[in-house]
């Protein structure tokens, strides 16, 4: 019995996961030992900032039966509203930043889910269609250029770090603060879905709709709740990473669904809903970003790039849906 | 008189509401601007602009009615393109290396599509997901091949495959209208249609009723393929130069346009005239607001606001049929 734990363990998704990106690791520190250290440490976690934020709100949405490719549009309407609005009325607060960033995304997220739960329209045609919608929005109304004056509060955070480190050679690497959003987001989000009705009913509707809906849980309210928690985190995202770069750009997130997406699917979450565990999204993100960012070190050449993060995805779903096929497959007891 | 009352009954209502729309957007901009919209001239250049999206679309129609989709439609056009001029510079850009060019396109075209298949078909995998990887992964062996710029360097002739007129109708068009004889040949006579749109409405119950699912998934996404590279041979064409990320905007037009033409996103609908008809009514108002002077950048919201209108509106009508 107890050999059996340990053997699920091993063979879990989030195993394999972890020990491509040990694997991973060592490989790239053979060949080049400038890897090793601290500084990679705080490089990867700036650079998976935002995808973790993007990741956990896009997991969720699968994870409740949908696909949301509308939360690059989502962030960018978001961060540019929003930076554009406290630049004309010299607003000043970081407060104020995130919540309008954040009520804007949950508006975006409102409309998704009016079409998605409502209407009943199949979810990646709609976000599709609300993506290109708010995109077209954001560039003909609020402008295509993009703004480098930040206020100057919200500006300075991204100057304030929880940790530095500085190498022998005097370079000093530090962790911005804004690593404490998704690190309190995936707590939350694990607590959420794990331990409250909520979270269960999440799982239940991605699983099989009918079920949970004889099960007693209000679908159409989950659903509500899951796209416009997309929405907000899109907005936060968008915001946090306007504060990461110092400049809003009206476009600059276009395209992120691509990777957060294969993040996500990577980590163990099933495309069709219903499976998904926040820890093997984390590890998802941490593989594409160590890819994205260390391929360099490896000697392979930059325009390797999309082709490589390409082929890990396929290779990725491959292998989870030849697993799934496997489970399927085994006598229920 | 009777037999008219019938003919309108018959003929689909989606058809006749794209018909409508088109002459509406043709005598307003008639009346509007004569000169411009009204000219040769614009129907020409009209002409060598549609087909390119126009034959991606009916990709995106076949596997939809398949029940799936193909968001790698573009990464196909995009990589055939590539490999299409790689071949023509390295045979000095002769006319024996056009049509090598063209033909090793079709055959890159049809890998990428029978890989869609297969991981669609054999090992069911989510054709969304498929699809969303192949574009990554097509586009990244272009982007390998191309390290990056544009491939320059053309035969000055293979321009004419799009900027040429034969009898004052674009060449692109009679390519085009080719396509769409050939493809509601496929759909309307063939065993593989009628099996395409039993596969799409249930997959099921076309496995029982002998169907071999795999064979039609693979055919279908072959044909997707061989269609997306016939995209990227006018795209190639067009700009006179090869390049990994030309006309990304296409994919959602594509679905606008499958979608606008009747083509049931859960699979099993969809007709070829439809899809034709839908893309010449997107061309009329694309070309109309160009005349009329609005920005690119309304262009893409008016098309995520058509194609969602679109689709709830067609929702609204069936929930509505389903209660009576």
């Amino acid at each position: 019995m107890n050999n059996d734990k340990v053997k699920q363990i091993l063979t879990s998704n989030e195993m394999i996961v972890a020990c491509i990106i040990i694997g991973l690791c060592i490989i790239i520190g053979i060949v080049n030992p400038m890897f090793v250290g601290q500084h990679t440490a705080i490089n990867l976690s700036r650079a998976m900032l935002v995808t973790l934020i993007f990741a956990i709100a896009e997991m969720i949405v699968i994870v409740s039966g949908g696909i949301d490719v509308s939360f690059p549009a989502v962030a960018c309407i978001s961060l540019y509203a929003t930076i554009k609005f406290m630049n004309a009325n010299s607003i000043d607060s970081v407060l104020f930043a995130f919540a309008m960033s954040g009520g804007i995304g949950i508006v975006c997220g409102l409309l998704n889910a009016i079409l998605v739960s409502k209407i009943k329209i199949p979810p990646l045609i709609a976000t599709l269609g609300v993506s290109s919608l708010l995109n077209g929005i954001t560039l003909a109304y609020l402008g295509a250029a993009n703004i480098s004056k930040i206020p100057d509060n919200v500006d300075s955070l991204s100057q304030q770090f929880i940790y530095t480190y500085t190498n022998e050679a005097g370079i000093k690497y530090a962790l911005t603060v804004l690593i404490l959003i998704p690190i309190v987001l995936y707590i939350l989000a694990y607590v959420v879905l794990k331990y409250t009705m909520l979270g269960r009913g999440i799982y239940a509707i991605g699983g099989d709709k009918n079920a949970a809906r004889i099960a007693g849980f209000n679908i159409i309210k989950i659903q509500f709740i899951v796209y416009m928690t997309a929405g907000f985190l899109a907005g936060i995202g968008g915001m946090t990473y306007t504060i990461l770069m110092r400049q809003a750009g009206p476009q600059s997130l276009m395209g992120a669904e691509m990777m957060v997406i294969a993040a996500i699917v990577i980590g163990g979450t099933r495309i069709t809903g219903g499976h998904g565990s926040v820890i093997g999204t984390l590890l998802g993100v941490t593989l594409i970003a160590l890819v994205q960012n260390n391929l360099i070190m490896l000697g392979v050449p930059t325009h390797f790039q999309t082709f490589i993060v390409g082929f890990i995805i396929v290779v990725g779903t491959v292998i989870t849906s030849i697993r799934v096929r496997y489970i399927d497959a085994k006598p229920k007891v | 008189m009777d037999k008219v009352k019938g003919l309108v009954k018959e003929a689909d209502k989606n058809i006749l509401g794209l018909l409508i729309i088109s002459i509406c957007i043709i005598i307003v901009m008639g009346i509007i601007a004569p000169n411009t919209f009204l000219s040769v001239a614009n129907f020409q250049s009209m002409g060598s602009q549609f087909p390119e999206f126009g034959i991606l679309a009916f990709g995106m129609m076949l596997a939809m009615m398949s029940g799936g989709i193909d968001l790698s439609l573009v990464g196909i056009a995009n990589l055939s393109g590539i490999i299409c001029a790689v071949t023509m510079l390295a045979m000095d850009g002769s006319v024996v290396g056009m049509a090598a060019g063209i033909v090793v396109a079709i055959i890159v075209g049809m890998l990428c599509g029978a890989t869609n298949g297969f991981l669609i078909g054999y090992l069911k995998i989510p054709p969304m997901l498929v699809t969303l990887c192949g574009l990554q992964l097509y586009t990244g062996i272009g982007v390998i091949i191309t390290k990056g710029p544009a491939i320059t360097g053309l035969p000055e002739s293979f321009a004419l495959i799009t900027n040429g007129t034969l009898a004052f109708i674009p060449i692109p068009v009679i390519i085009f209208i080719i396509v769409v004889a050939v493809l509601w040949f496929i759909m309307k006579s063939t065993t593989y249609g009628k099996e395409l749109v039993f596969m799409g409405s249930n997959s099921t119950a076309s496995k029982y009723a002998g169907i071999d699912n795999l064979k039609v998934t693979m055919t279908t996404y072959i044909l997707s393929g061989i269609l997306g590279s016939i995209g990227g041979i006018l795209i190639v064409s067009h700009y006179n130069s090869a390049k990994s990320d030309y006309g990304t905007s296409y994919t959602l037009l594509t679905l606008l346009i499958a979608v606008l033409g009747g083509t049931h996103p859960e699979g099993g609908k969809g007709k070829v005239m439809g899809v034709a008809l839908a893309i010449i009514a997107l061309q009329l108002v694309s070309s109309a607001l160009n005349i009329l002077k609005v920005s690119a950048f309304i262009k893409t919201a008016a098309w995520g606001f058509i194609l969602i209108a679109v689709i709830v509106t067609t929702q609204l009508i069936e929930s509505k049929k389903t209660t009576r």
